[in-house]
């Protein structure tokens, strides 16, 4: 039995993480405001919006990086503020970042052995049966042919890579990737929609940051957008991506105000080749 | 146990044999140990005390190796648990007590309490501030004590000696001082709790993250660290006779360890001892051959070693390509 | 109500000395990010420059301040060019290990020279002192404060106004964008090291008034300069000042403090490092940034 699936039972809830009303203001600028929405378990939910509206904020604040300056975060019954940032792993929330930056002297191996090491399951596990650990996800990943090397030998794909070797280390229930597909090309991404695809099958809950559309169209089961700092939108893709607000935050209001005239397929049909078009640039 | 070794060094950076560093390395290390139980036996006093220092500062340079090379948080503070530990060793004596093992126990635990203490503010601060802080620590100690009379105040204390015939319990005691401090180390870096130390050094935050809690890590690296120089202070203060602050909480006694470690290999098992075996040789050498001036030297021997080898010697000798790789190595960090 | 107006007149007095060592050690760890552990072998130079000339040309002691700035710029820009620069973005400890080699080299130098014996720099107003609302203001005190805050106005005026200053501050700004307006960094750096050398040489000719010498006198120095440029905010020359106004206040009161361990009373005056670390401390929990306030990393 999955990880996932036992403390499902035990849990006994449909909702994986409830956002509620989530406000974090830095100085005079409220980068969040009013974020309200619930994660299903074993859903693959797309965060998107244009940039600076909040989506990595948003991350940071559930994965307890940032302590909500109103508003909270809920999972398991238990608020995320009030745990340690080191003890959020421990509650089943893992993350990747950004910015990769892997322990630039240990190899690969040791670095997802770290995670193995410390994360939920790690107090049970020693040494040897973390490496072990960290050569099973490595080999998950496809990074088990530079197991031994430096990680800062390692390129973008594979620093990708690793970050989500780092993540399930921690036998996470929810996932949250932040940008995981930056700086890829049209076959990484593939590669990294197939391993996303793998992690999900197993079990794990997503929570996927992108701004790639082609990306997060074909992988999520709903998708939420903001837009400086607000939830504009929720729902299935194919209605949220053809929504007016949502094509307005993104395109301007000029378009969103053509886009009203047209009939309900001519809007999917352009919409599509938006797409496309932001994909191929 | 063993997960596969790692080809030697492909690049600079490459770790060997896991965190402990080049495991052949190691086991030299622990051969030249063996050989030097058979120092006292030669019946030279002289000699005693040169590598009965060079045993000292050995477990200097491990207990700075574990805070600083492995943990990554370089302090210019540790003097002051190698004094702590004396003036334990000290306080002991006047008491009466004689006991080699009760002055290494009691100057472990008050270290690794008084680390605890003091790191929980200090520990908090990164890089250069944890630094200064740090030789703040030390300089507000000694001031503290040459102040107490409690504590013999700048007139020190004198401790009872073991007489001639069984001198060299002192040199079997800081013997095995530094053999532990050397086997904690290795055995720290193969188990779980030297990856957390290394994890907090490479990235503290991605560390904490993974679900490592680098406060109470970073506490117990330096409290570990503290009860290895303790230890040492604790059977200099009678191997010596006497202390006093300006013996035992030497600022210059701070960087000796430190550099001892960055030439023997920072952040490896047996750096620490290398490094302490040739610079305080190399120092005793120095001394001998120039009275006056071997502050002078020293300091130009600190200048060369960062010049020339910021990773120590354990690192250069894995390194393909040899002198070449370690040549381009000597411009990396210029501005 | 009389000895604290007087602690408050000595604190200030004292502080502008500190303000004047904190100067040049902020300007090389805010512009350089290197914290010179031998810059408190900088300031004792400074004095012992300063004797020096006074012993061997009669000069006064006010008079060596231009000569003390120019000696300890110039070693301060050779050793930079040549020693430092080879290591100026390497990791701390590399930094501070070398910097703390070159103080022992200093410092031993120093003894050689000049043994270790204490000194002292002595003219004929030496102990003259004028009394002002029942407070004593010894003259010397009084023209160290003042020339030390002619010195922090000069070279705030020189880093705002002249083309060399602007490059100074454009480099601790951004290094790329500095290089593409041509500006050369190694020259800068250089400058910015001798610069801060020379201050502390010229902080070692005021204390060298007021105290007595001996080679090792630099580090409290080191670390008070430290604790000021902290308080003060670093990287800011009204931050170094009021730092070190602040912190000289602090330690005047402060010292005057008798603390009671067991049986025996310990007075404050011989615990200033732990004074210093305490500060230290304080600030950093409270206000990392300093009173000035320019962010800290």
């Amino acid at each position: 039995m999955t990880a996932a699936a036992e403390s499902a039972t035990v849990a006994g809830d449909a909702v994986a993480l409830h956002i509620r009303d989530v406000g974090m203001r830095f100085g005079g600028l409220w980068a969040l405001s009013g974020v309200s929405f619930d994660v299903p378990r074993g859903a693959v939910l797309g965060l998107i919006g244009p940039n600076g509206s909040g989506k990595t904020t948003l991350m940071n604040v559930v994965s307890g990086v940032y302590r909500p300056t109103t508003g909270e975060v809920v999972y398991g019954g238990r608020r995320i503020a009030d745990v340690p940032t080191h003890a959020v792993c421990h509650l089943g929330i893992a993350r990747t970042f950004q910015v990769v930056k892997p322990f630039a002297n240990l190899t690969v191996r040791e670095n997802v052995a770290v995670g193995a090491m410390y994360g939920r399951y790690g107090a049970k596990r020693s040494t040897r049966a973390s490496f072990e650990r960290a050569q099973e996800l490595l080999e998950g990943v496809g990074l088990a042919r530079v197991a031994e090397r430096p990680a800062s030998d390692l390129t973008i794909p594979d620093r990708k890579r690793l970050e989500v070797a780092k993540a399930l280390a921690l036998d996470p229930d929810v996932l949250l990737l932040d940008e995981v597909m930056a700086g890829l090309n049209a076959s990484e991404v593939d590669e990294a929609l197939e391993l996303l695809r793998a992690v999900h099958a197993r079990g794990v809950t997503l929570i996927v940051v992108e701004h790639l559309m082609k990306a997060i169209v074909s992988i999520s089961t709903s998708i939420v957008v903001l837009a400086e700092g607000k939830k504009i939108a929720e729902g299935a893709p194919a209605d949220v991506l053809s929504s007016p607000h949502v094509i307005e935050a993104y395109l301007g209001s000029r378009w969103a105000k053509r886009q009203q005239s047209l009939t309900a397929i001519e809007r999917e049909r352009l919409a599509a080749e938006r797409l496309r078009a932001d994909d191929a640039r | 146990m063993r997960h596969v070794r790692a080809r030697p060094f492909d690049k600079l950076r490459v770790t060997l044999g896991g965190i402990t560093g080049n495991p052949v390395a190691f086991a030299c290390v622990l051969v030249a140990m063996a050989l030097l139980l058979f120092v006292p036996l030669g019946h030279n006093g002289y000699l005693e005390i040169v590598f009965r220092n060079i045993l000292m500062y050995a477990a200097m340079a491990y207990g700075w190796n574990l805070i600083g090379g492995y943990t990554g948080y370089v302090s210019f503070g540790n003097v002051t648990f190698f004094g702590v530990g004396a003036y334990c060793a000290g306080v002991l004596s006047a008491h009466g007590v004689q006991n080699l093992l009760a002055y290494v126990l009691v100057a472990m635990v008050v270290n690794a309490a008084f680390a605890a203490l003091v790191g929980l503010p200090v520990l908090r601060l990164r890089g250069h501030y944890f630094g200064i802080a740090t030789l703040g620590i030390g300089l507000a100690v000694a001031d503290i004590v040459e102040n107490l009379d409690a504590l013999g105040a700048s007139s020190g204390i004198h401790l009872e000696q073991a007489d001639e015939a069984h001198f060299s319990i002192y040199y079997y005691a800081m013997w095995l001082v530094a053999l532990g401090a050397m086997l904690a180390t290795f055995f720290i870096a193969r188990s779980k709790l030297g990856y957390a130390f290394v994890a907090i050094r490479e990235n503290e935050d991605a560390a904490a993250v993974l679900g490592i809690a680098a406060t109470r890590y970073k506490i117990i690296a330096w409290a570990i660290s503290a009860m290895m120089t303790g230890a040492a202070g604790a059977v200099f203060a009678p191997a010596n006779g006497f202390i006093d602050p300006s013996i035992t909480f030497a600022i210059d006694s701070n960087v000796f360890p430190i550099a001892m470690t960055i030439l023997g290999g920072i952040g490896t098992a047996a750096g620490p001892f290398i490094g302490a075996v040739l610079l305080a040789g190399a120092n005793e050498v120095l001394q001998n051959a120039f009275v006056n001036s071997h502050t002078l030297f020293f300091g130009s021997m600190i200048v060369l070693i960062v010049l020339l080898l910021p990773r120590g010697l354990v690192w250069v000798f894995g390194l393909r390509g040899g002198a070449r790789t370690w040549l381009k190595t000597l411009t990396a960090f210029r501005a | 109500m009389q000895l604290l107006a007087q602690d408050l007149v000595n604190g200030i007095l004292a502080g502008g000395i500190l303000a004047v060592v904190a100067l040049g050690f902020s300007l090389v760890w805010g512009i350089m990010n290197i914290i010179n552990l031998a810059h408190g072998a900088f300031v004792m130079l400074g004095a012992y420059a300063t004797y020096q000339l006074t012993k061997s040309f009669g000069l006064d002691p006010f008079l060596t301040l231009p000569l003390s700035f120019v000696i300890l710029f110039a070693l301060g820009y050779v050793i930079q060019r040549f020693l430092i620069n080879r290591v100026a973005r390497a990791p701390i400890l590399i930094t501070f290990l070398l910097t703390f080699g070159l103080s022992l080299l200093v410092v031993n130098v120093a003894l050689l020279i000049w043994t270790g014996d204490t000194r002292g720099v002595t003219t004929s107003y030496s102990g003259a002192n004028f009394t002002l609302a029942g407070v004593t203001v010894p003259w010397i005190k009084l023209d160290t404060l003042l020339a030390a805050l002619v010195i922090t106005g000069l070279m705030h005026v020189w880093l705002t106004r002249t083309r060399t200053g602007r490059a100074i501050r454009a480099t601790s700004m951004d290094i790329g964008a500095a290089q593409l307006t041509g500006v050369r960094v190694r020259q800068i750096y250089a400058i910015v090291f001798g610069l801060g050398a020379g201050l502390a040489g010229v902080a070692g000719t005021l204390i060298s008034m007021s105290y007595a010498m001996t080679p090792s006198m630099g580090d409290p120095f080191l670390i008070k300069g430290f604790v000021v440029c902290v308080l003060g905010g670093l990287g800011s020359v009204q931050g170094a000042l009021i730092g070190g106004l602040v912190y000289g206040v602090v330690e005047a009161f402060a010292t005057q403090i008798n603390v009671t361990i067991g049986t025996q009373s310990i007075s404050g005056s011989g615990l200033q490092d732990a004074i210093a670390l305490i500060v230290l401390i304080i600030v950093l929990i409270v206000r990392p940034t300093g009173i000035v306030g320019k962010a800290v990393v």
